[in-house]
C-alpha cells in the first residue's frame, strides 16, 4: 500500500532522516515509536508529501508522489490525523466534516451530510454536528478530526502523536476509535508514544532513532526481545 | 473677528456635495484595493519567486512614493505615454485604489501569516488544493482578523482622498477651496470642511468598532 525507498530528509544543516525504507501492507497497523527528534513525525509526514524529501522515492497505493496532481490524487486517498486537530475554526463540526467531500470529491451537499452523520455516530458525537470546534474538549475534537478525515474514505490512515495534547482523561476516548478502525481492517500508520496501545493494536512496530529505522518487528517482540541496545534503553525509559 | 454663520449654512449643501464625491472615492478606491490587495497579499507569499519579486517591487514602489506624487504621475505622466487625456474621474480613482492596494497587500498578508500553519496542512491533506484551501479556510479566518487594520486604512484613504484636489477634482476640499475663492471665508469653511471630515471618519471607526465587537468576541465564527 505505502512503499517508502530510500529517502533523506534535511532541513538546511539537518539531517532528518537518513536513509529510510519501509513497506506497509494493506490492512497493516504500523506503529512508529522512538524519543522526540527521531524522525518519526518527518516520515509520517513525508507519506502525504507535507514534508518533502530531499531525495528518495515514496509511492501510495501504486502512484509514485512526483508531481503535484498525483499528490493530490495520494492526499485523497491518505487521510491524516494531527497532534493539535486543526479543526477549521470558523466551520461547525458538520461543515468540517462535509467540505472536503463536497469540494475535492464533488459529492452533493445533501450526501454529504448524511455521510458525516453517520461518521459522527461512529466517533461518538451524533449530537455535536452543529458546534463549533471551541465548544468542544481535546478529545472531542479530536474524535471529530478523525471523522474529517474518514469522511474522504481514505485507504490509509496516518496519526501524528493524535493524543499528545490531550488531557490523560480523553485519551482513551480516541485510541478507542483507532482501536475500531483498525478492527475495521483500515491501514494505518500511527506515530505515537501510546504504548499500550502499540502492543494491543499494532500488527508491526518500527521504533527510530536520530532518523533512522533501528529495529523494527512485532510488538511483543519488540517490546519484550529488543535485540538493539538502543532500542532497550528508550523502552527502558518508557515502559 | 467675526464667524459667519450665515456663509457655513449657505455653503453647507455645496460642501456636503462634495463630501458625498469623497466618500465615493474612498467606497471605490478601498474596494477596488481590496481586491487588488487580496491577490497582491498573497502573492507576496507565493513560492514562485518571479511573482513574490513583483508583488514586492508594486508594494515597495506604491509605499515608498507619496499619494500626490501618484496623482501626478497618473494625471499628468500617463496621457503622454497613451497619448489621450485621462478623466479626473478616473485618474483619482486609479491613484486611490492602486495606493489603497499595496497597504491593503500588506495587511492581507499580515492576516494570512497570522493563520496557524497546520490549517493549511489540514486542507492540504483533505486533498483540498492550494487555491481551495486560502479560499475555504485560510482567508474566511483571515478575513475577520484584518477587519481593524481595514478600517484604518478606509479611514486613511478617506482623508488621502483630500489629495486628489489637486487635479481639479470636486470632492470636499476642492469644493472648499472653491468657496473660498469666491467668498473669502477660509476660517468658517476650513473649520466646517475639517468638522465633515471628522464626522465621516468617526462615523466610520464606530462602525469598525461594531463589526470587531460582533466578530472577535467569539474569534472563531
Amino acid at each position: 500500500m505505502i512503499s517508502i525507498k530510500n529517502i533523506h530528509k534535511k532541513f538546511g544543516k539537518l539531517h532528518v532522516l537518513k536513509d529510510v525504507s519501509a513497506h506497509i501492507a494493506e490492512k497493516e497497523v504500523v506503529v512508529i515509536i522512538g524519543p522526540s527528534g527521531s524522525g518519526k513525525s518527518t516520515l509520517l509526514r513525508c507519506v502525504n508529501y507535507l514534508e518533502q524529501p530531499t531525495e528518495g522515492e515514496i509511492i501510495v497505493d501504486g502512484i509514485p508522489l512526483t508531481s503535484e496532481a498525483n499528490i493530490n490524487k495520494v492526499r485523497e486517498e491518505v487521510g491524516m490525523v494531527f497532534q493539535r486537530f486543526n479543526l477549521f475554526p470558523h466551520m461547525t463540526v458538520m461543515q468540517n466534516i462535509s467540505l472536503a467531500p463536497v469540494k475535492v470529491r464533488k459529492m452533493p451537499q445533501a450526501q454529504a451530510k448524511k455521510e458525516a452523520l453517520t461518521l459522527l455516530e461512529k466517533v461518538g458525537l451524533s449530537d455535536k454536528a452543529d458546534a463549533y470546534p471551541e465548544q468542544l474538549s481535546g478529545g472531542q475534537q479530536q474524535r471529530v478530526a478523525i471523522a474529517r478525515a474518514l469522511a474522504m474514505k481514505p485507504k490509509v490512515m496516518l496519526f501524528d502523536e493524535p493524543t499528545s495534547a490531550l488531557d490523560p482523561e480523553m485519551i482513551n476516548e480516541v485510541l478507542d476509535v483507532m482501536k475500531t478502525l483498525a478492527e475495521e481492517g483500515m491501514t494505518m500508520v500511527v506515530v505515537t508514544h501510546e504504548m499500550g496501545f502499540a502492543r494491543e493494536v499494532g500488527d508491526r512496530v518500527i521504533f527510530m532513532d536520530e532518523g533512522r529505522i533501528v529495529e523494527e518487528g512485532l510488538p511483543n517482540e519488540v517490546f519484550l526481545h529488543a535485540k538493539e541496545e538502543r532500542t532497550k534503553a528508550f523502552l527502558s525509559k518508557i515502559l | 473677528m467675526n464667524f459667519d454663520f450665515e456663509l457655513i449654512m449657505q455653503s453647507f449643501p455645496l460642501l456636503l456635495l462634495g463630501a458625498g464625491v469623497t466618500v465615493q472615492i474612498t467606497v471605490l478606491s478601498v474596494g477596488f484595493g481590496l481586491l487588488i490587495g487580496m491577490f497582491v497579499g498573497i502573492a507576496r507569499l507565493s513560492t514562485l519567486w518571479p511573482v513574490k519579486v513583483l508583488a514586492a517591487i508594486y508594494v515597495d514602489f506604491i509605499r515608498g512614493t507619496p499619494l500626490l506624487v501618484q496623482i501626478f504621475l497618473i494625471y499628468f505622466a500617463l496621457p503622454i505615454i497613451v497619448g489621450q487625456r485621462i478623466d479626473p474621474f478616473i485618474a483619482a480613482i486609479t491613484a486611490c485604489s492602486v495606493n489603497s492596494g499595496a497597504y491593503v497587500a500588506e495587511i492581507f498578508r499580515g492576516g494570512i501569516q497570522s493563520i496557524d500553519k497546520g490549517q493549511v496542512e489540514a486542507g492540504r491533506s483533505l486533498g483540498m488544493t492550494w487555491v481551495q484551501t486560502m479560499r475555504y479556510i485560510i482567508l474566511p479566518q483571515a478575513f475577520k482578523r484584518i477587519i481593524p487594520p481595514l478600517g484604518n486604512e478606509f479611514i486613511a484613504m478617506l482623508k488621502d482622498s483630500s489629495l486628489v484636489s489637486v487635479i481639479g477634482f470636486e470632492e470636499l476640499t476642492r469644493r472648499g477651496q472653491l468657496v473660498i475663492a469666491r467668498t473669502y471665508g477660509s476660517f468658517e469653511i476650513w473649520t466646517t470642511v475639517a468638522f465633515i471630515y471628522l464626522v465621516m471618519t468617526f462615523t466610520i471607526s464606530r462602525f469598525v468598532d461594531y463589526l470587531e465587537r460582533r466578530y472577535m468576541t467569539d474569534d472563531k465564527h
